[in-house]
């Protein structure tokens, strides 16, 4: 039998949920160990080598300069680099920061922020070049799954990113802009997710960030016409994908 | 063929029957935001549904549908076709929506036939209600589609006030009613019927002219509308674009799909599924080595617009019937009758 391919699975800033999406995949986890060598994944085991790897998932974003470091490192060991879940896209959640002024942010943390060296939060794809982007907050399994299929069979995976509305009528859902006046950002949002949340009945936050091609600016004038303001707009379009080019504007830069 | 009446508290004794053979699909829930699925007694049956979000396309071409699974094994190749042999009725279809599964027919038993389209539909027996509440959105008098029905069913109902006018349009219609003991219409039923069809049509405020549109198209292929609804401004009250693909997955004449493989983790079993697909999202245009037919935004909404209209593929007809789903659905509040009339005006 071939030698099976090598994976990394690093963890930079992030909350740890994507590497756990991974441990979720409890019907799928023993024949994912028969196809690859999990060579270096801190969370999950003792003994780790991360050279010459073939695929490196990489959870969490860039915001020290220590980790600019890694990722350049982990780039040079690596064939395919995946940027695995939103942080390590664009920075996701943590990147809110980078909205308020580094001491003030830092301040709000910790006791003595003069220990504290940090950059603002982008990511990985700022410092080296990503080869795949597995979207989500975190990415559903069966993303997860496409990608890994795909890399052992050298196809393209088929990871479409249309937007949640999509999936929501997928799902035959009545649509929570149009029927309830209510802010789902599922028009700008890439799907994946199965449009869990429309599903029941709760507005799409956003975590699987823009999806290909959106009309941002479109959509924060439907939300200032049911009712929303300038700030709440703001918001929305931070929270999860502030830095990406495809919001930009809305959050507000 | 003979046209019968039932008293509206009796439905049940007729559904009752159908029930016995068939599975039963139909409107659960009163409104515009219904859906038609499996109706087990009278109690989940609400005819009196303006419309639903999702039409009843669905049950022939499916969101998602597996079409075959295969097997690799020792160098060959494995065949099993999923074949769907339920029989099934669906109950209380308006006009727009049964004039759509005509067009529907039409597509995919042209040149190629479809199998699993054509499989489903065999399976069918479809009961028709005519729609007397036609909502605000309703332009299907101007599509020829409604609101009353004069072909594709098995058998149409009528609400005449306290009574349903059951009328019978084919042999699988009079052969599931058989051993009922139902009174023939009278005169007047027959009468009551015209009256109704007279008011629902006073009902519909949305008029179009139809066959101006395919033209419509072809002349106004640069048009700065376009550019209005794919990038800034929108049209007569519209906001621009989304792509958000909702009008095409609800309409219930839109067909086109996309067909991939997966297969699971010993990489040797897997299955070839279609997928419903909209030509308003950028991936449907995509070809090898990132290529794209339909790049912007403005030419994702001018195809999709074009195609109802009737102009694309050289098409000469709509393949609207007016049903207005697409209006109510859109989170922008793009309006297609109003955009063919913008287009109309500033000619
Ligand atoms: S509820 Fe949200 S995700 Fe669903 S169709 Fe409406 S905008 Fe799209
Ligand atoms: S284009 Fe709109 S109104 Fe016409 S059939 Fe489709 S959903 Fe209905
Ligand atoms: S529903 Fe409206 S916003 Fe969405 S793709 Fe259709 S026209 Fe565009």
């Amino acid at each position: 039998m071939a030698k099976k391919p090598k994976i990394g699975v690093f963890k930079l800033t992030g909350c740890a949920g994507c590497q756990m999406e991974i441990f979720r995949m409890e019907d799928e986890f023993l024949d994912l160990i028969k196809l690859f060598d999990i060579s270096y994944w801190k969370m999950a085991k003792r003994d780790n080598d991360d050279k010459d790897l073939d695929i490196a998932l990489i959870e969490g974003g860039i915001s020290t300069p220590w980790e600019i470091e890694e990722i350049k490192c982990i780039r040079k060991n690596t064939k395919f680099l995946v940027a695995f879940g939103d942080c390590a896209i664009g920075g996701c959640i943590p990147s809110i920061r980078n909205w308020i002024p580094q001491m003030e942010s830092e301040e709000i943390v910790y006791p003595d922020p003069s220990k504290i060296c940090s950059t603002k939060v982008h990511g990985i794809g700022e410092y080296v070049k990503v080869d795949a982007e597995l979207k989500g907050c975190p990415p559903h399994r069966k993303t997860i799954l496409e990608l890994l299929k795909s890399a052992l069979l050298k196809i393209r995976p088929r990871l479409r990113q249309h937007p949640v509305c999509v999936e929501c009528k997928f799902q035959g859902n009545a649509c929570l802009i149009t029927s309830n006046k209510l802010p789902c950002m599922g028009p700008v949002i890439s799907g994946g997710c199965g449009a869990i949340c429309p599903t029941l009945g709760r507005i799409c936050e956003g975590c699987f960030g823009p999806m290909s091609n959106p009309n941002a600016s479109a959509l924060a004038n439907i939300f200032r016409d049911i009712g929303l303001n300038d700030e709440d707009i703001k918001r929305k379009f931070r929270k999860y994908s502030g830095m990406s080019p495809e919001f930009r504007l809305e959050a507000g830069h | 063929m003979a046209s019968y009446i039932i008293d509206k508290k009796d439905l049940k004794i007729l559904l009752d029957k159908f029930l016995k053979e068939f599975k039963v699909y139909g409107p659960i829930k009163p409104g515009l935001d219904s859906s038609v699925d499996e109706i087990k007694s009278i109690d989940d049956l609400h005819l009196e549904y303006k419309s639903t979000i999702i039409s009843p396309k669905k049950f022939f071409l499916p969101p998602k549908d597996t079409l075959f699974e295969f097997k690799i094994q020792k160098g060959n190749y494995e065949i099993k076709e999923i074949v769907n042999d339920e029989k099934f009725i669906l109950f209380g279809l308006h006009p727009c929506d049964v004039n759509a599964i005509l067009k529907l027919d039409e597509f995919f038993s042209g040149k190629f036939k479809d199998k699993y389209y054509q499989n489903r539909r065999k399976n069918s027996i479809i009961i028709a209600l005519n729609c007397t509440q036609p909502g605000e959105n309703s332009f299907c008098k101007s599509m020829n589609a409604g609101p009353f029905l004069y072909k594709g069913y098995d058998i149409l109902l009528t609400d005449i006030d306290t009574k349903y006018l059951i009328e019978i349009g084919s042999d699988k219609g009079k052969k599931i009613i058989q051993g009922l003991k139902l009174n023939i219409a009278s005169k007047n039923d027959l009468l009551k019927k015209e009256k109704k069809c007279k008011l629902a049509n006073k009902k519909i405020k949305k008029i179009l002219d139809p066959n101006w549109l395919p033209k419509l198209a072809e002349e106004n292929l640069d048009h700065e509308i376009w550019i209005d609804l794919g990038e800034r401004g929108g049209v007569a009250g519209s906001f621009p674009c989304l792509s958000c693909g909702s009008c095409s997955l609800v309409c219930p004449t839109c067909y086109c799909y996309d067909i991939y493989d997966t297969v699971d983790l010993s990489l040797k079993n897997g299955s070839r599924v279609r997928e419903l697909d909209s030509c308003q999202l950028l991936e449907y245009g995509q070809v090898a080595l990132g290529g794209n037919f339909r790049k912007d935004r403005k030419d994702r909404i001018r195809h999709w617009m074009f195609c109802k209209f009737g102009a694309a593929a050289g098409s000469k007809n709509s393949s609207c019937v007016g049903c207005g789903r697409c209006i109510r659905v859109c989170p922008s509040k793009i309006d297609i009758t109003k955009v063919a009339k913008s287009l109309w005006r500033k000619k």
